[in-house]
C-alpha cells in the first residue's frame, strides 16, 4: 500500500474550491437534522446515451449511473483512488500482481450477494464493451483466487494503473455475473449502489429508487468522492431531461425541480438575491478546446494549424462561450496542480496576431480551402466557441464555415476521418482525472482526437504512464506540453467553470463531478 | 374573344387596347383603394426595402462580435440591444429580413412553377390526373411544417435546402388549387370554341385556361409567401435553417430563448418583425382575394 499512497498524492488535482469549502461547512455543521423520504428532481439537458455504465463516457449517463453502480476502486474527494467495493489491494513489489479483496455481504439490486465471480465476469465484459477498455490493457489475466478475492496478473508494471482503473469516465462497474454476456446497453441495469433504476422514459426522465438492502461502506464517516459511506435519505430521485435552459430555470423558480446541473450565467445573476435558490460555481470545471483534423487539408499542414493557434483571441472566445466564468490557461493541466507544466507554450497563447497568422498562412500555401468547424446545437459552450472562432479565422482570411448538428450526430461525424477540420469540445472529466486522462485522448492506442496519431506524442504517453516516480511523470508531462505546442493539433482555449443552482430546501448537497443524490435530503 | 377568332379592323384593335388599359387602371384603382391591400402592400414594401438596403442602413455588420457588450439592453448605441455574442440585434434583424425575403421569394417562384405545372398537367392530361394527384395527396398526408422540418433536417442546414424543403411542402396544395380552377375553366364554352377553331394545346393552356385560372393562384401564392416566412423562422429556430453565424429571424429568436427573462430584447424584436410581416402579407392576400373574386364583388354591390 505504500506505493499506492505515493501515486495517489502524485496525481492529485485541485477540486472545485467552492465545493470543498461547502463540504467542510456541512460536515462540521452538527445542527442539521436529516429528513427521510421524499422525491427530488434533478435536471439535465440531454438523455443518457446508455444506462449501461461501462459503455459510455457521457456525463449525462454518469450523472445517473454513479448513483446506481459502484466500482472496486474510485476517486476520493481528494482525487486519490480509494477502495469502494474492494476491501483493499495488495500490490506485489515488482508491480506485476494486484490482489483485490472484496467487501463481504454486498448485495446487488436483485438481492444476490457480490462475489469474485461477478467481479471477474464484469471486468471481462468491460474488456469487450467498455468505452475505455484500454484501461485494462495492462492486465494479462484476472484470476479468481477466493470467494471474495481476485488477482490481476499484469503484462508490465504500470504505476498509473490504479488511477486509470478507478476512473469514473466510463467506469469499470461491477454488475451481476448473469449480465456479463449482455451486449452493450442490454444489461438488466442492476448494480450495487444506494439507488436502483426503476424507470427510463427517453426525452422525459429516469427514476431511481432507494435500495433498501444497500450495504453501506462503514469504513468512513460520510461520502468521499465516488465512495465512502453513502446514506440514501430520499425515497426516489427523478432525473428530468429538459433541453431548454430557459425552461430549466423556469422550472427551478417554480419549485417543480430541485437541482439544475447547469444554469446560464445571466439567469444566475438575476436569481442571486432569490432566497429560495442557492447558486454555486464550480471552477475550474472543464478545458475548453478546439480540435483540428490532421487528416485533411488545410488542417493537415502544421503551418496552417500554427496560423490558427496564433490568430485566435482566447479571451474573447472564453468570455462569450463560458458567459464570463473562465480563466485563461494555455496549459494542459489546471494551474498549480502537480503536473502543471508551467509556461511551456504560453508564447503561442491568446495572441490574436493577425499579421503573424497571415504570414504563416502564406508560408503554408493556403489557397482559401474551406475550413469546416463541426459543432453541436445542444451544448452552448461548444457552438458559441465555434461561432467566435469562425469569425476570428475569417478575419485573417481563412474560409471558415460552421457545420452545426445535434450532439449525437457531432460525436458521430468527428469519428469520420474526413468531412471536418475543426471541432469545439468541453473536456470535463479528463482533466479531472489528471495528465493521463487528458493525454490518453490524444494518443494511441485510442483514436486521437485529432485523428492522425503523432509518433512522438505516443512515445511520450508511454513515458507518462510508466514513469515510476512523480518527478519522472512531471518531466514526461512537460515534454508532452512542448510537443502539443509543436504539432498544434489541439488548441487549448481556456478553463471554464460551471454554474449550478438548486432550491434552498435541498440540504446536504455538495456539487461534484456527478450529482451525488445520496446524503441529501429535502427540508419542508 | 371575337378579336382572337378573326382579324379585326385596326380601329377596333386600338379600341380593344384602350379598353384593356382602362380595365387595368380600374383594377389597380380598386386594388389600391382596398384598405387591407394598401396597408399590407405598404408593410411589405417596407420589409422588402429594409431587406434590399440592409447593407446600407444596418449600423453594424451582422456578425460583428463584441465581448465587452454582451447582452446589452436597448440603448442609443444598440437600439434593439445585443445578443450573447455582443452582436447588434437591429443589424441582425435587418440582414435577417433579407434571408426571409430571399427564401420567401424563391419558394413562391418554385411553388408557382411546379404547382401550376402539376395542377395543369393533372387536369388537362386526364390519364396523368390520378398519378399526380395521388402522389401529391401522399405528400399532403404529412402536416406541412413537419414535412419541411424533416426534409430540411435530412438535407442538412442551408438556405438552399430550406427552399427545397418548403417548396416540396407547399407545392401539393397549390397544385390542387390550380387543378380545380383549370377543371372549371376547361368546361367553359370558349375553350370548346378554341378547340373547334383548331387552336393548339399550348395556346389553349397558356392563353385561355391559365389566364383565366390565375386569380386563385395569386391569392394562394401570397399565402405561400407568408407561410414561408414563418416556416423559415421555424426551421432556423430549430437549427435546420441557414447555419450560424448567418442571421435569420428564426435563429435570432433561438439565440434569445435561453435569456428570455434576462435579455427579452433578443427574441422580442425579431418576433415583432415576423408578426408584422406576416400580418402585412395576410392583409395583402385578403385584399387581392376581394378584388379578384367576382362573386364577392357582386355581393358588395360592385360591378
Amino acid at each position: 500500500m505504500r506505493r499506492l499512497d505515493l501515486i495517489g498524492t502524485g496525481l492529485r488535482v485541485a477540486v472545485a474550491s467552492g465545493a470543498l469549502a461547502l463540504g467542510a461547512v456541512l460536515s462540521s455543521g452538527t445542527a442539521m437534522a436529516q429528513v427521510m423520504g421524499g422525491t427530488a428532481v434533478f435536471v439535465q439537458g440531454s438523455n443518457p446515451p446508455s444506462l449501461d455504465a461501462m459503455v459510455t463516457s457521457s456525463q449525462a449517463s454518469r450523472n445517473i449511473n454513479m448513483n446506481v453502480y459502484e466500482t472496486l476502486y474510485g476517486f476520493s474527494d481528494a482525487i486519490q483512488p480509494i477502495p469502494i467495493l474492494a476491501e483493499g489491494v495488495e500490490i506485489s513489489a515488482d508491480g506485476l500482481t494486484y490482489v483485490f479483496t472484496l467487501r463481504q455481504g454486498v448485495k446487488f439490486h436483485n438481492g444476490k450477494e457480490m462475489t469474485a465471480r461477478d467481479v471477474k465476469a464484469s471486468l471481462e465484459r468491460y474488456r469487450k464493451v467498455g468505452a475505455t477498455a484500454n484501461l485494462l490493457a495492462p492486465v494479462r489475466e484476472i484470476e479468481i483466487t477466493g470467494d471474495h478475492e481476485v488477482t490481476f496478473h499484469m503484462v508490465t508494471a504500470t504505476p498509473t494503473f490504479l488511477e486509470a482503473f478507478a476512473s469514473p469516465r466510463a467506469p469499470a462497474v461491477i454488475i451481476p455475473e448473469e449480465d456479463a454476456e449482455a451486449e452493450a446497453g442490454k444489461t438488466s441495469l442492476i448494480g450495487t449502489g444506494p439507488y436502483r433504476i426503476v424507470e427510463y422514459v427517453p426525452d422525459s426522465h429516469v427514476t431511481i429508487e432507494k435500495f433498501a438492502d444497500y450495504s453501506q461502506d462503514t469504513r468512513q464517516e460520510g461520502p468521499d468522492g465516488f465512495g465512502g459511506r453513502k446514506t440514501a435519505y430520499l425515497d426516489t430521485v427523478t432525473f428530468r431531461i429538459i433541453p431548454e435552459p430557459g425552461a430549466q430555470v423556469a422550472a427551478l423558480e417554480a419549485g417543480e425541480v430541485h437541482i439544475l446541473e447547469q444554469i446560464p450565467v445571466p439567469a444566475a445573476r438575476r436569481l442571486e438575491s432569490n432566497p429560495d435558490i442557492v447558486l454555486e460555481e464550480n471552477m475550474p470545471w472543464a478545458f475548453s478546446v478546439f480540435i483540428m483534423n490532421l487528416n485533411v487539408p488545410p488542417t493537415d499542414n502544421v503551418k496552417f494549424r500554427e496560423a490558427v493557434q496564433v490568430a485566435l483571441n482566447m479571451e474573447e472566445i472564453m468570455a462569450i462561450a463560458s458567459e464570463g466564468i473562465f480563466q485563461l490557461n494555455h496549459g494542459w493541466q489546471y494551474p498549480g496542480t502537480t503536473y502543471d507544466a508551467g509556461d511551456i507554450g504560453a508564447q503561442y497563447y491568446n495572441l490574436a496576431d493577425a499579421d503573424r497568422a497571415k504570414a504563416l498562412l502564406a508560408e503554408a500555401g493556403y489557397g482559401g480551402e474551406e475550413f469546416v468547424i463541426l459543432t453541436d446545437s445542444n451544448i452552448p459552450q461548444h457552438n458559441k466557441a465555434a461561432v467566435v472562432i469562425a469569425e476570428q479565422l475569417k478575419a485573417v482570411g481563412i474560409n471558415a464555415t460552421i457545420n452545426m448538428v445535434d450532439w449525437p450526430t457531432a460525436l458521430n461525424l468527428r469519428l469520420q476521418d474526413t468531412g471536418w477540420n475543426g471541432w469545439t469540445l468541453q473536456m470535463g472529466i479528463e482533466p479531472y482525472l489528471g495528465p493521463v486522462g487528458v493525454v490518453a485522448t490524444l494518443t494511441s492506442p485510442a483514436r486521437p482526437h485529432f485523428v492522425v496519431p503523432d509518433a512522438a506524442l505516443d512515445a511520450l504517453y508511454q513515458e507518462l504512464i510508466s514513469g515510476p516516480t512523480v518527478a519522472d511523470r512531471q518531466e514526461a508531462m512537460r515534454k508532452i506540453q512542448t510537443r502539443l505546442y509543436e504539432i498544434f493539433g489541439i488548441v487549448k482555449l481556456g478553463d471554464s467553470g460551471l454554474m449550478t443552482a438548486r432550491r434552498a430546501n435541498v440540504k446536504g448537497y455538495v456539487p461534484f463531478r456527478f450529482p451525488r443524490v445520496h446524503d441529501i435530503w429535502l427540508e419542508n | 374573344m371575337a378579336a382572337e377568332a378573326a382579324p379585326a379592323p385596326l380601329s377596333l384593335a386600338a379600341e380593344i387596347a384602350r379598353a384593356r388599359r382602362r380595365r387595368r387602371a380600374a383594377f389597380l384603382r380598386r386594388l389600391f383603394g382596398h384598405p387591407s391591400f394598401l396597408i399590407g402592400f405598404v408593410i411589405l414594401a417596407a420589409f422588402a426595402a429594409t431587406a434590399l438596403l440592409a447593407d446600407r442602413i444596418a449600423p453594424y455588420a451582422p456578425t460583428k462580435i463584441d465581448y465587452r457588450a454582451i447582452l446589452a439592453p436597448p440603448s442609443a448605441a444598440h437600439w434593439f440591444g445585443t445578443d450573447g455574442f455582443g452582436r447588434d440585434i437591429l443589424s441582425r434583424i435587418l440582414h435577417g429580413t433579407r434571408v426571409s425575403l430571399t427564401i420567401g421569394l424563391w419558394v413562391v417562384a418554385m411553388v408557382g412553377v411546379f404547382g401550376t405545372l402539376l395542377g395543369t398537367l393533372a387536369s388537362y392530361v386526364r390519364w396523368l390526373d390520378g398519378l399526380i394527384m395521388r402522389g401529391l395527396d401522399g405528400l399532403m398526408a404529412f402536416p406541412g411544417v413537419l414535412l419541411a422540418i424533416a426534409l430540411a433536417a435530412a438535407l442538412g442546414p442551408s438556405e438552399t435546402n430550406a427552399i427545397i424543403a418548403l417548396t416540396v411542402t407547399f407545392t401539393p396544395r397549390t397544385a390542387r388549387i390550380v387543378r380545380a380552377s383549370v377543371l372549371v375553366v376547361q368546361g367553359m364554352q370558349y375553350i370548346e370554341a378554341a378547340h373547334a377553331v383548331g387552336a393548339g394545346h399550348g395556346r389553349i393552356v397558356f392563353r385561355y385556361i391559365l389566364a383565366n385560372a390565375l386569380s386563385p393562384l395569386i391569392v394562394q401564392l401570397t399565402f405561400v409567401f407568408a407561410v414561408s416566412i414563418i416556416a423559415e423562422a421555424i426551421l432556423s429556430f430549430l437549427g435546420v435553417g441557414p447555419p450560424p453565424p448567418a442571421p435569420s429571424l428564426g435563429n435570432i429568436i433561438a439565440d434569445g430563448r435561453s435569456y428570455i427573462q434576462e435579455a427579452w430584447w433578443i427574441a422580442v424584436f425579431p418576433g415583432i418583425v415576423i408578426a408584422v410581416a406576416v400580418l402585412g402579407l395576410n392583409l395583402m392576400g385578403d385584399g387581392l382575394r376581394d378584388v379578384l373574386d367576382p362573386r364577392q364583388r357582386v355581393e358588395r354591390g360592385g360591378h
